[in-house]
């Protein structure tokens, strides 16, 4: 076994060991300490692995198989950093609610679970084995948001477990559908994806697999589960769950989907890019009614993740392969951001008005780089990605976006500040500060490491004047109309959090009707009489049926 | 795959087909003569022999590549009986074995013989009984003609019912009467089939009857009422009446036995006829009247669990959906495609016999501990007893259909059968029955994951040998997805090839 | 209408007589004398089957007659099996009736009656 083989085994490796050592309490107790290293070797993976090796574990008739692409290494990279940072946050997060007296055994086991899945769905390069690491993410990151200590927690568990099961419904038929129609019964992605476009089920795999995915993306109108879930979990779940749960959809479509030149696909992509930008300004309308921090970013990830959908759609509309690692490049800054957000949303509440400002102002920049501050990463992936969009309709669409996005972070530091601890010399335990500190660190400098590596313009390009000034003056009018929303916000109707979602009670009342008919039904079927008269013409059916078939 | 082969030739090794047989019954007197707790000690003995032949048939299978068959007397059919074992066969055998080896440990615990004589009644029954299934089952999987298999349900039917009535109260009692007049309905029915079948072709022989069998109005008459007949004793929506409260009455070990093996027995006939029988002639609108009951069975089963109150019965109408699942491999099966299409229905019924009997076995422990098994009020059960909710919740992800499980190759297999034959309003019912089974699943895990009362105490310590073995059992089901790396396809052994009508 | 003809008829009516009354009566021991004579049917056809089939010099094929036998005991025993249930439940509830616990079952003193 070489070394890239060697790193990628211990990258989904040392999750998983850690999983299966929680089953003994007394190893439990001490695993919170590890919540640091376990990412460890995802990142070295990342780094050092090289693209033309594969680990396989099987023989020659099944195999699962795991292999790094530059998507892959790029958002692997990045997730493995923000598991790193986030572990530190959490395992002081746990010391204290042990110190309460609370179980955090069900946290420990979630958080081992969502981050063997996390690693093993960027490194997955097998159908079987990108839907098993699919499961197991979904699985541990619902666990995670049971583990909040809201009310709802156990509902907004419950509906993003479903949520996930349904959307895994659709990929799976998806992925079915894929591998009837790999030559050769091959079940590798790359097998798979060159032969969607000549697939007898080729369209209704693409919309399977759009729908699936769109559902875990948080595309529109799909999206409420995001702030019930992200609402609830606790903070360092939301971080990771924000940042790199939600970016398996990414790498998925990415993969999955064909950016081939002579494959355009107007009639998929133009609706999916439609679609994700309405999401990125609905989630900016949302967001901006919202109070709380953590629904706030909630609707921002709706909003970015939306934007992402739009890049994807218009490379899949235009056929340009350059959208792979763009998107990706999109979705690695986002990853970075969002986590250091949510880390910062948990610093801010154990701070006091005395440093709160020393808290706020970096977040500030980190969150303006979202919209598309100069000089930080999100500047650098809106240049990355402007290619793919174009100019017209769907330029001035993604300049407008920033502009909207700029408002909703300013609205968000200004929700964040709110919530800062009653007693001004407060102060946040040192291992949350540090976390936050990293996680602000890496997405400052991270995106312009990655930039260098990637094939997707030049430094000296991005950093041009002209390039620094469309990026400045989005910045400035969302500022402008931030100052503006102050003012017109009390004037505003509340929206419940999770909007749409709200007719999710009218289902459940519907569904509960439902399920009163088929109990009756049930009892009315399982009546004696009944019984043996349906036996009786079961028994005719079939004859009859044989009889006429003939 | 292999021809038919028509001698009366033996196997070597094909001894063991009956020894497998035998050895439950011999088991079974042996320990009705002395009673009392040595009736266990004998079922114990038993077990252990009993794996051990199961193993070696299973090896020897491997390693010749071939059914193996064993002629009673040397008489070849259609005048002999004939013992054969394929890769199905060998298959459900082998999760039978280990079935019953975990609820026989589960067991030791609530059915060991207390120290007076009193209660001796229900133990000495439940060991005679377990080792009767395992060989009525055993009969059931190896049986080479139609009449044994009659017999061989008989006797199956005979030594669940007391399974329903083990301890005793007015309302098992009702249930056992119930399930065991129907049954024997469904038995008449079959052996009406068996009859006119011998009447038209002359040989009850399996191998036999399918080369001389052809269409016409006898069959069809044959096929309807031998299907009807096993569908009543496998309690196919809506022919499931006895169903709920038979298996949510027996105590738990028991309700593991018959939810998990006794159901099998009548879907795996209904499995031999189809596709060795009757093979080309079943094709088209009956295959798909079959799997629309199992796809209502799937439907109605999961909805009315849904709305259960107590555990066992939202376990028992669980069993009434996931019996739904058994019948979708009829249409996909009935065309060329059929390899992958029986070995998922294979799959998915070793993966939901597991899984089943590992959930009835931890709802037995969950009703020791807390003293009851009220849904909601299920809250401290996960603190006491962490294992088992761990086996609860790793055999409900195998009957979700979650990787690795048992339950998504079979789903992965079924759906490509399905997909690939054009057929997919089959997967989506597979589908739609998954995310059902998640919202029950789900509802119990989370529900007994709450911190108990304060205050309270479990009425009960249950004894860590049984969580150990409910976990086993519920891991087993999990990771038998990883059968997939088997490197050869167990199920094809030995299938014979039917000729379609049509193919030259 | 030769002997089989007739034979077959009658069996096809005990079929009937006994499935009609499966269905329709309420006491479980009526049940079990209905289902009887469905089996009796059952085996009657079979014996039809077994004349049939005789060959040359034969008066009837031997391996139908041997299914009849082994039928017969099986139905036997399930019958003693059922009973053996209904008596075990009478002594339990004084009630012999399938119906839920809470229906007010019109022919109990007549059930009560039979199964003594």
């Amino acid at each position: 076994m070489n070394l890239t083989q060697s790193l990628l085994a211990a990258a989904v490796g040392m999750p998983l060991l850690m999983l299966l050592l929680c089953a003994s309490a007394k190893i439990r107790r001490r695993l919170p300490s590890w919540f640091a290293i376990a990412p460890l070797p995802a990142l070295a993976a990342a780094v050092g692995a090289s693209q033309s090796e594969t680990l396989m574990l099987g023989h020659s008739r099944f195999a699962l198989r795991f292999a790094i692409d530059t998507p892959g290494a790029l958002l692997l990279g990045t997730a493995a950093l923000l598991w790193l940072f986030a572990g530190i946050y959490a395992a002081r997060f746990i010391r204290e609610r042990e110190g309460e007296g609370e179980g955090v055994a069900g946290f420990v086991v979630c958080w081992f679970m969502a981050m063997t899945g996390s690693v093993g769905v960027f490194l997955a390069a097998d159908l079987i084995g990108f839907y098993l690491m699919l499961a197991v993410l979904s699985v541990g990151a619902s666990g995670l948001v049971l583990q909040g200590e809201v009310p709802d927690a156990r509902y907004a568990g419950g509906f993003y477990l479903g949520i996930a099961l349904l959307a895994e419904a659709f990929v799976l038929a998806a992925l079915v559908l894929l591998a009837q129609a790999t030559p050769g019964g091959s079940l590798l992605i790359r097998d798979a994806a060159a032969a969607l476009p000549g697939s007898p089920w080729r369209d209704a795999t693409l919309l399977l697999l759009l729908v699936g995915l769109g559902m875990k993306a948080g595309l529109v109108p799909l999206h409420f589960w995001m702030p019930y879930a992200y609402r609830a979990a606790p903070v360092p779940a939301a971080a990771v769950m924000s940042g790199a749960v939600v970016k398996a959809s990414v790498i998925a479509l990415v993969r999955f989907l064909p950016f081939t030149l002579n494959d355009a696909w107007p009639h998929f992509g133009i609706p999916l890019a439609a679609l994700g930008m309405f999401g990125a300004f609905y989630g900016v309308a949302i967001g901006i009614t919202q109070s709380q921090p953590k629904v706030v970013l909630a609707y921002s990830s709706v909003s970015q993740m939306g934007f992402l959908m739009a890049v994807i759609g218009m490379g899949l509309a235009a056929g340009d392969p350059a959208t792979v690692v763009a998107a990706a490049y999109y979705a690695a800054h986002h990853l970075l951001v969002k986590g250091t957000l949510f880390l910062a949303v948990g610093v801010v509440a154990l701070t006091g008005a005395g440093s709160l400002r020393r808290v706020l102002a970096p977040t500030a920049v980190i969150a303006l780089g979202l919209g598309g501050l100069p000089l930080t990463g999100g500047a650098l992936a809106k240049y990355a990605a402007k290619d793919l969009l174009g100019g017209d309709l769907a330029g001035s669409l993604a300049v407008a976006s920033s502009v909207a996005t700029t408002l909703l972070m300013l609205h968000f530091v200004r929700c964040l500040g709110a919530t800062a601890a009653a007693d001004s010399r407060a102060r946040a335990p040192a291992p949350l500060t540090v976390a936050w500190l990293a996680m602000v660190l890496a997405s400052l400098i991270g995106p312009w490491v990655l930039y260098l590596h990637i094939p997707v313009g030049t430094l000296p390009e991005a950093l041009a004047p002209a390039a620094l000034w469309s990026a400045l003056w989005p910045v400035l009018a969302g500022a402008a109309l931030a100052m503006g929303w102050d003012r017109w916000r009390k004037k505003v109707p509340s929206v419940p959090v999770g909007d749409v979602g709200v007719i999710l009670r009218e289902l459940q009342r519907a569904a509960a009707a439902a399920g009163r008919g088929a109990q009756c039904t049930d009892a009315f079927v399982r009546g004696w009489s009944v019984s043996c008269l349906t036996l009786l013409l079961a028994a005719l059916l079939f004859g009859g049926l044989l009889a006429v078939a003939a | 795959m292999t021809t038919l082969a028509l001698t009366g030739q033996s196997t070597p090794g094909g001894l063991l087909l009956a020894l497998a047989v035998l050895l439950p019954f011999a088991g079974m007197l042996a320990g009705l003569a002395p009673g009392g707790r040595h009736a266990q000690r004998v079922a114990w003995a038993t077990i252990v022999l009993g794996i051990g032949i199961v193993l070696e048939i299973a090896a020897r299978l491997l390693v010749s590549g071939d059914a193996l068959r064993y002629a009673l007397g040397g008489w070849a059919p259609p005048l002999g009986v004939v013992l054969r074992a394929d890769g199905l066969s060998v298959c459900m055998m082998l999760v039978v074995a280990v079935v019953v080896g975990a609820v026989a440990i589960y067991a030791n615990g609530d059915f060991g013989t207390p120290p007076g004589t009193r209660e001796a009644r229900a133990p000495l029954a439940f060991w005679l009984l377990l080792l009767a299934v395992w060989g009525a089952l055993n009969l059931v999987f190896v049986s080479g003609d139609i009449f044994t298999l009659y017999v061989a349900l008989e006797l199956l039917t005979f030594a669940g019912v007391p399974l329903v009535s083990l301890d005793g109260r007015a309302e098992t009692l009702q249930a056992a009467l119930r399930y065991l007049l129907y049954a024997l309905i469904g038995s008449m029915l079959y052996l009406l089939g068996v009859f006119l079948l011998y009447g038209a072709y002359g040989t009850l022989d399996i191998a036999l009857l399918a080369g001389r069998i052809g269409p016409g109005p006898l069959a069809w008459t044959a096929v309807a009422l031998m299907t009807a007949g096993m569908l009543a004793k496998t309690a196919l929506f809506p022919l499931h009446l006895w169903l709920p409260p038979a298996h949510a009455g027996a105590p738990a070990a028991a309700s593991a036995l018959l939810s998990a093996l006794v159901v099998k027995g009548s879907w795996f006939v209904v499995v031999r006829l189809w596709v060795d029988v009757f093979g080309g002639m079943v094709g088209g609108s009956v295959a798909q009247l079959l799997a629309g009951l199992g796809a209502m069975a799937i439907l109605f089963g999961n909805v009315v669990a849904l709305r259960q109150v107590r555990l066992k019965l939202l376990i028992a109408y669980s069993t009434v959906a996931q019996i739904g699942y058994l019948f979708l491999l009829f249409p996909l099966a009935a065309q060329h495609e059929s390899t992958r299409a029986v070995t998922g229905g294979l799959l998915q019924a070793i993966s939901h016999a597991s899984a089943k009997a590992a959930m009835f076995l931890a709802a037995g422990l969950i009703y020791s501990t807390l003293g009851h098994d009220r849904l909601a009020d299920l809250r401290g059960a996960a603190r006491a007893l962490p294992m088992t909710l761990t086996a609860f919740a790793l055999a409900g992800a195998t009957l979700i259909g979650l990787p690795p499980s048992g339950g998504f190759l079979a789903k992965w297999l079924l759906m490509s059968a399905a997909l690939a034959t054009g057929q997919w309003w089959w997967a989506l019912v597979m589908l739609l029955g998954g995310l059902l089974t998640s919202v029950y699943v789900f509802m119990v895990v989370v529900r007994a994951m709450e911190p108990a009362a304060p205050g309270w105490s479990p009425k009960k310590q249950v004894p860590r040998y049984q969580q150990f073995a409910v976990l086993g059992l519920a891991t087993c089901s999990f990771l038998l997805g990883l059968a997939v790396l088997l490197p050869v396809d167990v199920a094809q052994i030995g299938r014979t090839v039917i000729p379609q009508a049509g193919m030259p | 209408m030769n002997v089989s003809q007739l034979f077959g008829l009658t069996a096809a009516a005990l079929v009937g007589l006994g499935v009609y009354g499966l269905i329709v009566n309420p006491q479980p021991l009526r049940k079990v004398l209905a289902f009887n004579l469905t089996g009796n049917g059952v085996f009657l056809a079979c014996a039809v089957i077994a004349h049939r089939g005789a060959g040359a010099g034969m008066s009837g094929d031997p391996v139908p007659q041997a299914l009849l036998i082994t039928a017969i005991v099986v139905s036997f025993a399930a019958s003693a099996l059922a009973v053996g249930l209904m008596l075990r439940r009478f002594a339990e509830t004084g009630t012999n009736s399938l119906a839920a616990a809470d229906d007010a079952a019109p022919g109990e003193a007549r059930t009560n009656a039979e199964a003594r």
